[in-house]
């Protein structure tokens, strides 16, 4: 069964074929079906391929397949080659999980739009990308994917490209992680010098030989985090999520909210052997931005006003979080969260979406509230992923995020407090948003000449085929724990599961203080996401403290300004530098050569003045000057 | 080593002269066609570069995969008193850039209608394309330097004869920034085989010859190779030598514009591979870091001189520049990797910025402007002429999955590590291609489309057709680029064995190890 | 003298190798003579017998080429004339000259109805002085076909009583001339004062015995200072060159062709004769000069060009710098104690043989331009002329590719022999200076193609008629070109034989 495993992104491409073949035939919304067809049965396949797994023993779950043979020159043999195994596995079920999900919301979110099998299109296209990435049995196919969904989510978000700020969000999202990128590139060439191959097997078991140096394997590790950095929206380069909003929701959440982002994290569990073999500084960098990201993040959500905003910023401080837990080496517990994370987060986007769809493509939160009894399941649904975010037990969030805060702790106490405050942030951020959404009284009354709808404007309810995947979804944010309890060693499925995976990365903190008092942690944790909560109350819901919105926060700390008016600035004026010097002085160069033969010509013309005498002279001078150098030889 | 031709595939029928003349009597037929039945002669033209392209293809097929000699080499004396021979060879270096030159040409006489003068137009595209076809397949420094400079002439009357409102200026500067290059390669072409005298005894002027047997003084043998760099570099065009490229891409018909960066800027980086290395590898090792610095300058210029231009085919005429300095990085790091990559990129920026000249010139055709700033969202109106765009735009920027990508990939993971710093500082033009060609596109493509544009017809099946053949191409290589890699590599590796042993220095793990046993292929099964 | 006259013993006269003069001579006499006595002959007959009397004897001096190849080259005539292939080559290009410009000149004269014998005879007369030129081996007898031929060429130049630049430029050419052999003559004097002869073998034995003429001799120094000028300014070597463009400017175009072609190589055969048998042990006394003269045309002559407007002034520049190469050419083939030297002197006189041909080509092309009258021949004229005659413009282009020295044309086998033949002796400054000088040349070429080509025709550009034997001159010089620039081998195998001169 596990020779099957490459029919898993073969599905979704077939998928992709025909629509580009017959997508303008099929239209809405037999696309669209097609295409949630293609990801359901990859769904499927992967399912079969995972019981399977689960049957074999731990030795036998890691496999290979080999397509064909791709790029072949020399000492470097790249295969197209799948590598299944727990990781990867995982990792697909959730992708073509909530990707179906996504494409069922999706048939319904984007109903009426003329361009409804192009969407599809690219949505099937991103699935096989994506399980590329995280089938890839070498950093090439990965990377294959890597640069793939950068493609999509580039089409995704400017999928409304006659807004402009649409096609300037996906050009920004590419060059973005283009940047990212180099870092990838960077480290495949390392690893290639230092191993002589891409394949995944190979270079971790060197690594783990210690046949790598630490040298190479921290310059590895840093600039495989530089690529994460881009794909993942960590500090510096996080600042094209919060744009890539301009794309249609199921986008946001599929793309920007459950699977794309968390390649980074994906990629860093992968390679979690170099990691361990770099110096310690080296994880310690990566916690420490993962660390400044998720607080930054989550301050900067705090004032946010647009209903997408706020969870995309948060989707960037959980990402933080999950860096925050690699650089502490506690891989189980990010990927975990990564689950969770895509659970409750894409819940809360599609959630967004629907009461978007309710509002008729109205965003701004001050516009809305009391919602909740127009869209009972969008509130209800909501508001569990709310729950689940804000780390409330026993909500799938909770359990992941106290994980990674517990291996924090025996990591690094300050990186704990910044985890802490983060939560607390979280918290209070989400209750603000559910506040002004589903309660308070109703702003969207007053404008009704504002949306499309005549008459006076009343929100509605979103069709099934749109609440189904919510419910679904809140089910996983209620029951997401399950995979990893903390109270006994039974109860670490994932941590088993994973075992073989990350064991040479994987921090081991039995017997360490905060191991042992777990509990208490838990209690803080908890104490902290209610004291979030009852402070957003106490703020949005009771009116009774005053609203801390500063302006700074709303702009982002003026980051992404700050960075725009660089490029806008300085960077565009040495590109025209550059470009006048090309044209001036190179290019100046050889035309000046051109116009001093062109002088020379025209003075040496007067000479040739059609006087007889002057041309007498010119011999005489000529003779002159021969014998000159005659009677010189004549003496010499 | 390559002296070993004989081994490799061979025909009784000379089908590399077959190469040669095919297009040349075409040519002339054209010439002597009449005037009156104009539809007569672009049949003559068409049979005859379609029969060249079927000749290019039956050349391939028949092509020894694994050898990495030259094949069908063809040998006659010439012009016996000068040592001078007419000696045509093709090897994996060359295999691919002349099946390029031989589809090129029909897609282009297919494609791209001159709007007057059909019959000169013809008649030198054909002239150009026997020039071009030589070039690549000389073994000959003669031979070789005749068609090099031969293939001006045709070039500069289709510059400046249907060129655009500059092109009378494009095309001289084209002419003699060339021709100044070339007047140092012929004297050291002149120099190479009356100073081979003295270790060969006679004089020679054939490639094969002098590379495997004269030897040269190491001062000499340096300054020889500048007499040829030189040539290649403005050919290239290297960067500082590159500013004729923009105002002959800009100028130049459509037409010529694709010719001229799908092949015609090849012979230079192909020029440095099989006469700069393959003559003097002392001397191209020795400069080295000049050639390194000097390409990845030409990365970062050519990238960021792009991104400022406002004329949408000075860009793509830029990104050349950028390109092209990627192959010469490759082609100075000496591994066999990084210069299959080389040979791989010519080819693939043959048919990638080909294509992207051929829709810029549709843009053109139907707006008549080429001003980025007076086109906006055409992707509203032409929705596929935008999804071909953006497949070839992608390609060019090297996307994983199309031809763009593995080039530019072998390239770089080869030179790292002979060339790391230069790679680290190159890599950014990787960023920057995305930069400046998804702001174009967004300019071009994205946006509420206005009243100028919104009558922008969509693509018609003739282009259509034509451009499918570019986007098979792009997908086909991208996906499964093992057929071509297989046969360029075999020759790569004999050159930068010969660069090797010549110059006393390893570059490369790989040549290492084909003298050992074949070992890539034992650990590819230690793995899992 | 007179009193010696008693005791004169007149040398053997070997008549049969002296054929192609008597031929030219007797075309003279039928075309002088009978030409004068009968009235005016039918159209075209003044140049065919012309132009049949060069044909005849150029064949008959191929006749000779054997003759020579097996008893070996060898002085004549008491030792006045040379017999040796480069004599032969030479005398075959004059002949071949006199042999195209009459056609030429006869459509010429056609068009401009003034047909008659003189200018042929005129043609004739320069030939046999050229023939002396280059045959000669003695310093007198070389002076004496010097002015036979200048004399010849500077009435030539004046032949067109309509247009006063024609009489201006037969004036200037006259008197720069004068002034040049002046020189000239006075360097002989000054080598006769030093060697005590005039015998241009005697003059190479005389040197030869250093302790009979020292090293730093000045009569000798100055002597060959002035004889280089003589020759320079006959080559039109910059700064001896002033008198060119007007006069190839202002004299019939067919003539004009003429003085390309025969006049130089006249010139440059004498030149070579005289440094390379005459002077060959005092080169580093004279090489530099070479090398400056060289330098100086290719630069000059191309700079020059760059902003002309008058194509036949054009012309005139690019045959200052091809001037320039074939010093290129003579420079590498004083270097007496180098193998390859001789290559120098083939080098240069095929470079003579092929450039004759093209200038001829060129100018044929030029004179149709010039349409009636002989004056249209600004850059303007020929606007338009790819439209109008297709294949005339086509093989202009051929003429003017070669020039430029493009591949596949006659024109890249002389300058690439010459460029070898320097580099051969290690010249590589000079060959470097000339390949580079040569971009600028082009850029001549490419502006004649350009008004030809790529401009439309203007309304006063009239209809150009092509007369068959114009056509039949640049036919055949198209032909020539091409088929010499793909197959040029047994053209270099005859001519790798020139290199051996008599008394070397």
């Amino acid at each position: 069964m596990l020779n099957t495993v490459w029919l898993v992104p073969a599905l979704p491409l077939a998928g992709f074929l025909l629509l580009v073949l017959f997508g303008r035939r099929l239209a809405e919304p037999k696309a669209g079906w097609l295409a949630a067809t293609m990801c359901g049965l990859s769904f499927f396949v992967t399912l079969l391929v995972f019981l399977d797994m689960v049957s074999k023993t731990a030795e036998e779950r890691s496999h290979v397949v080999r397509v064909f043979s791709w790029i072949p020159v020399g000492s470097l043999q790249v295969d197209l080659a799948f590598l299944a195994d727990q990781l990867s596995i995982t990792m697909a079920l959730f992708i073509t999980g909530i990707g179906t999900l996504i494409h069922l919301y999706a048939v319904g979110y984007m109903h009426g739009d003329p361009k409804f099998s192009k969407f599809f299109i690219y949505l099937n296209l991103f699935v096989f990308s994506m399980l590329m990435l995280v089938l890839g049995e070498n950093l090439l196919v990965t990377f294959l994917g890597w640069e793939g969904v950068g493609t999509c989510s580039y089409f995704l978000i400017s999928f409304w490209h006659t807004r402009d700020s649409a096609a300037t969000a996906g050009k920004k999202a590419f060059v973005t992680n283009r940047v990212g990128d180099w870092g990838f590139m960077m480290a495949m060439f390392l690893a290639f010098g230092a191993v002589g191959t891409l394949s995944y097997g190979t270079i971790n078991s060197a690594a783990h030989g210690g046949s790598i140096s630490h040298v190479t394997a921290t310059a590895i590790a840093l600039m495989l985090f530089v690529g994460a950095c881009g794909k993942s929206a960590q500090l510096p380069l996080y600042l094209w999520l919060p744009d890539a909003m301009e794309g249609p929701t199921p986008v946001s959440a599929l793309i920007h909210a459950a699977t794309m982002v968390t390649a980074g994290v994906f990629l860093m569990t992968r390679m979690n052997p170099v990691i361990a073999e770099a110096y310690h500084w080296a994880p310690t960098i990566i916690a420490v931005v993962g660390a400044a990201t998720a607080l930054f993040a989550a301050t900067v959500a705090v004032a946010q006003n647009d209903i997408k905003k706020v969870l995309a910023y948060s989707t960037v401080s959980q990402l933080g979080y999950m860096f925050l837990a690699v650089g502490s080496g506690a891989y189980v517990a990010a990927i975990f969260h990564m689950i969770t994370h895509a659970f409750f987060k894409a819940l809360l986007f599609l959630g967004s979406g629907s009461v978007i769809h309710g509002m008729h493509h109205e965003q701004d939160m001050r516009k809305m509230g009391a919602l909740r009894v127009l869209m009972p399941v969008t509130g209800f649904t909501f508001i569990i992923g709310w729950l689940a975010i804000a780390g409330v037990p026993p909500f799938a969030g909770f359990w992941s995020k106290d994980e990674i805060l517990l291996y924090v702790y025996a990591n690094n106490r300050g990186l704990y407090v910044v985890g802490l405050v983060t939560a607390l942030l979280t918290a209070f951020y989400m209750t603000r948003q559910v506040i002004m959404v589903f309660f308070g009284e109703a702003k969207w009354k007053d404008q009704s000449e504002e949306h499309g709808a005549h008459g006076d404007f009343v929100p509605h309810e979103s069709p099934k085929i749109m609440l189904l995947p919510l419910v679904v979804l809140a089910m996983l944010s209620v029951g997401g724990g399950l995979l990893q309890l903390p109270f006994t060693k039974d109860l670490h499925f994932l941590e088993k599961w994973l075992e073989p995976i990350v064991e040479h990365g994987e921090a081991h903190i039995n017997g360490s203080w905060a191991y042992d008092n777990k509990y208490i942690l838990m209690l803080v944790a908890i104490a902290v996401a209610l004291s979030g909560i009852a402070l957003a109350v106490g703020v949005y819901g009771k009116k009774k403290l005053p609203a801390i919105e500063p302006q700074i926060l709303a702009n982002a700390w003026n980051y992404d300004r700050g960075v725009s008016a660089f490029m806008g600035g300085p960077g565009r004026q040495s590109f025209e530098a550059v470009a006048w010097a090309d044209a001036h002085v190179i290019d100046g160069a050889v035309l000046g050569t051109g116009s001093v033969v062109r002088r020379s010509s025209g003075f040496i013309r007067k000479i040739q003045s059609g006087y007889v005498r002057v041309y007498a002279a010119a011999i005489v001078i000529g003779v002159l000057a021969m014998l000159a150098w005659f009677m010189w030889r004549g003496v010499a | 080593m390559i002296a070993e031709v004989s081994q490799g595939a061979s025909m009784s029928f000379p089908i590399l002269t077959a190469l040669i003349f095919f297009p040349l009597f075409g040519a002339i037929a054209v010439v002597l066609s009449s005037n009156r039945r104009p539809e007569w002669t672009k049949l003559i033209a068409l049979v005859s570069s379609v029969g060249t392209a079927g000749l290019s293809i039956w050349m391939l097929a028949s092509f020894h995969t694994s050898d990495g000699g030259f094949q069908f080499t063809s040998q006659h004396s010439w012009i016996r008193e000068w040592g001078i021979g007419w000696h045509l060879g093709v090897d994996g270096i060359s295999l691919f850039l002349v099946v390029l030159t031989g589809l090129l040409f029909p897609l282009v006489i297919v494609g791209i209608d001159p709007h007057h003068g059909h019959k000169r137009y013809l008649a030198w595209l054909l002239l150009l394309e026997a020039g071009v076809m030589g070039s690549f397949l000389s073994l000959d420094l003669f031979l070789f330097f005749a068609f090099f400079e031969i293939v001006l002439v045709p070039m500069y009357f289709l510059i400046g004869g249907w060129g655009y409102d500059q092109r009378v200026y494009a095309a001289t500067k084209f002419f003699l920034y060339t021709m100044f290059g070339s007047a140092f390669m012929l004297v050291g072409i002149i120099a190479t085989a009356v100073l081979a005298k003295n270790s060969l005894g006679y004089v020679t002027f054939d490639l094969v010859v002098l590379a495997e047997q004269a030897s040269f003084g190491t001062n000499t043998a340096r300054w020889l190779f500048f007499a040829f760099a030189i040539a290649f570099a403005v050919k290239v065009p290297l960067f500082p030598l590159h500013t004729w490229l923009p105002d002959a891409h800009t100028q130049a018909p459509t037409g010529g514009s694709v010719i001229l960066a799908g092949v015609l800027l090849k012979l230079g980086t192909y020029g440095f591979l099989r006469f700069g290395l393959y003559l003097f590898p002392e001397a191209a090792v020795w400069a080295k870091p000049l050639f390194l610095t000097l390409a990845v300058a030409g990365i970062l210029w050519g990238a960021i001189a792009a991104t400022m231009q406002k004329d949408l085919k000075r860009l793509v005429a830029y990104s050349s520049v950028a390109h092209l300095g990627f192959i010469v990085l490759g082609t100075f790091a000496f591994t066999s990797v990084a210069l299959t990559g080389g040979v791989m990129q010519m080819v693939n920026h043959g048919i990638s910025t080909g294509a992207l000249f051929l829709l810029v010139g549709m843009i053109y055709e139907r707006r008549h402007t080429r001003q980025i700033a007076e086109l906006k969202g055409l992707q509203s109106v032409a929705p596929i002429f935008a999804a071909v765009f953006m497949v070839v735009m992608l390609s060019s920027i090297g996307v994983p999955g199309l031809n763009g990508f593995v080039g530019e990939f072998l390239i770089l993971i080869g030179s790292f590590e002979n060339a790391r710093w230069w790679v680290v500082v190159g890599t950014t033009g990787v960023i920057l291609a995305a930069l400046y060609l998804l702001w174009a596109y967004q300019r071009v493509f994205h946006g509420e489309v206005d009243e100028a544009n919104a009558s922008f017809p969509e693509i018609t099946p003739r282009e259509g057709m034509i451009l499918f053949t570019f986007i098979a191409a792009i997908v086909f290589t991208g996906v499964y680029p093992k057929p071509m890699l297989d046969r360029i590599e075999p020759s790569v590796k004999v050159l930068v064995t010969h660069v090797e042993e010549r110059s006393g220095r390893t570059f490369d793990p790989d040549v290492v190890e084909i003298k050992k046993a074949p070992a890539a292929e034992e650990e590819k099964q230690e793995e899992h | 003298m007179l009193f010696a006259a008693e005791n004169l013993v007149g040398p053997s006269v070997p008549w049969f190798y002296l054929n192609p003069l008597f031929i030219l001579l007797g075309g003279i006499v039928v075309l002088m003579l009978v030409g004068s006595l009968t009235p005016q002959w039918p159209r075209h007959w003044y140049g065919i017998v012309s132009s049949v009397t060069a044909g005849v004897a150029l064949v008959s001096t191929a006749f000779l080429w054997d003759n020579v190849t097996n008893e070996k080259p060898r002085a004549i005539f008491g030792d006045a004339l040379a017999l040796d292939h480069f004599a032969l080559l030479g005398t075959i290009s004059i002949c071949a000259a006199v042999f195209l410009c009459s056609l030429l000149t006869s459509d010429y004269l056609q068009r401009d109805s003034d047909d008659g014998p003189e200018l042929y005879v005129l043609y004739l007369t320069a030939a046999i002085g050229g023939i002396i030129m280059v045959a000669s081996n003695d310093l007198i007898v070389l002076f004496l076909g010097l002015e036979t031929l200048s004399l010849s060429l500077y009435v030539l130049a004046a032949s067109n009583r309509r247009r006063s630049e024609s009489q201006e430029a037969g004036l200037k050419y006259f008197i720069l001339g004068g002034f040049s052999s002046a020189f000239f003559l006075y360097g002989i004097a000054l080598v006769y004062g030093a060697t005590k002869t005039t015998n241009i073998t005697g003059i190479f034995t005389a040197l030869s015995s250093s302790q009979s003429v020292p090293r730093n001799d000045v009569f000798l120094l100055v002597g060959t200072g002035l004889m280089l000028v003589g020759l320079a300014f006959k080559v039109a070597a910059v700064p001896f060159q002033m008198w060119t463009p007007d006069v190839y400017q202002g004299a019939p175009t067919p003539v004009t062709a003429f003085m390309a072609s025969a006049g130089k190589t006249a010139a440059f055969a004498a030149l070579l004769r005289v440094t390379l048998t005459a002077l060959p042990t005092r080169v580093d006394d004279w090489r530099p000069i070479i090398w400056v003269l060289a330098l100086l045309s290719i630069v000059v002559g191309s700079l020059l060009a760059v902003t002309q407007t008058n194509v036949k002034r054009m012309l005139a520049y690019s045959s200052i710098s091809h001037a320039g190469f074939m010093l290129v050419g003579i420079e590498a083939a004083a270097h007496p104690n180098s193998a390859d030297a001789g290559n120098g002197i083939s080098g240069v006189m095929t470079y003579l043989l092929l450039y004759t041909v093209l200038v001829i080509g060129t100018f044929a092309v030029v004179g149709l331009v010039a349409r009636k009258g002989d004056t249209a021949t600004e850059l303007s004229d020929f606007k338009g002329l790819g439209k109008q005659q297709p294949a005339l413009a086509l093989a202009l282009t051929v003429f003017l590719l070669a020039q430029a020295g493009v591949p596949l044309t006659s024109g890249f086998i002389a300058k690439f022999g010459v460029i070898k033949a320097a580099v051969e002796v290690h010249s590589y400054a000079i060959a470097i200076a000339a390949m580079v000088a040569s971009v600028i040349g082009a850029f001549l070429y490419l502006r004649i193609m350009v008004s030809v080509w790529l401009e439309d025709e203007t309304a006063e550009n009239t209809r150009i008629q092509v007369p068959f034997l114009t056509g039949l001159v640049v036919a055949m010089a198209a032909i020539f070109t091409i088929v010499i620039g793909v197959v040029p081998g047994w053209l270099l195998d005859a001519t790798q034989q020139v290199a051996a001169l008599t008394g070397r």
